[in-house]
């Protein structure tokens, strides 16, 4: 019994980074929300299978993330949209009141293909070592490294950070529109 | 991993160098990872919302009504 009082409240613990996760793979967050719940609901229906003392979060991460995927799947890609639905919709967010960076940064991400922009999450902001993410993502660590090396080049280049340090909307936006969709 | 990091540092010095602009303190993995962990964390900051803590009572509640059938 304390042993699932002690499960649930280490899932709690990690239910704010696995919205943030979320949000980032799917760019809505209704649907982050989603995602949250079935991984909740997953996890819950599989502890058994889960090694106590091994890496909760990792687990969790690799469930939602395959939920994701599955999910990506069933409903086509309605999801990738180069168009930036993606990120109006974050925009939109209640909580991103006016935070240009932010929201300047959240376009850069979505020119991302969804391996860069998953790796460079994994690593630069959820704290996941090299290894973690590859086996969340299922892949070699070379490769995750090369996604994240990948992924930083190509946001410095979207930001112009290797510039002056000057990137207001305007240089932003034209250089999104100066640059052919990648994939 | 710091050495990693360094050598990432200066090749995009470097590039950047190339192409017009010094790299400036800017490095692209501070600058980048700076604005990374803020917009993670304008959602992971948030309070866990009802419905997952709602969510996970039921599922416990939902457990223990199986297993008190079993028995």
């Amino acid at each position: 019994m304390s042993e699932a009082l002690e499960f649930r409240r280490e899932l709690i613990s990690i239910i704010p980074n696995l919205r943030a996760f979320a949000a980032s793979l799917s760019g809505s967050f209704d649907r982050a929300d989603d995602l949250v719940q079935e991984t909740l609901v997953k996890a819950w229906d599989k502890q058994h299978t889960f090694q106590p003392g091994t890496n909760l979060k990792a687990w969790l991460f690799t469930i939602l993330r395959n939920e994701f995927y599955t999910q990506m799947r069933k409903k086509g890609r309605e999801v990738q949209d180069v168009d930036g639905i993606h990120a109006m919709q974050l925009a939109g967010h209640p909580e991103q009141h006016g935070h240009l960076d932010l929201q300047d940064f959240r376009k850069a991400l979505d020119q991302l293909p969804d391996d860069q922009r998953e790796a460079l999450i994994l690593i630069g902001a959820s704290g996941f070592s090299y290894e973690e993410a590859a086996e969340i993502c299922n892949c070699a660590v070379g490769t995750i490294k090369s996604r994240v090396s990948r992924a930083r080049t190509r946001i410095a280049d979207l930001l112009a950070l290797e510039g002056d340090g000057e990137y207001g909307p305007d240089a932003i936006s034209s250089q999104i529109i100066g640059v052919a969709p990648a994939a | 991993m710091d050495d990693r990091e360094h050598e990432d540092a200066t090749l995009q010095m470097s590039h950047s160098e190339a192409s017009t602009k010094s790299g400036t303190e800017l490095g692209p993995n501070s600058a980048i990872g700076k604005r990374l962990k803020a917009y993670y964390d304008d959602v992971a900051s948030e309070p866990v919302p009802d419905r997952f803590l709602s969510l996970l009572d039921a599922l416990d509640a939902a457990e223990r009504a199986s297993k008190a059938d079993r028995e």
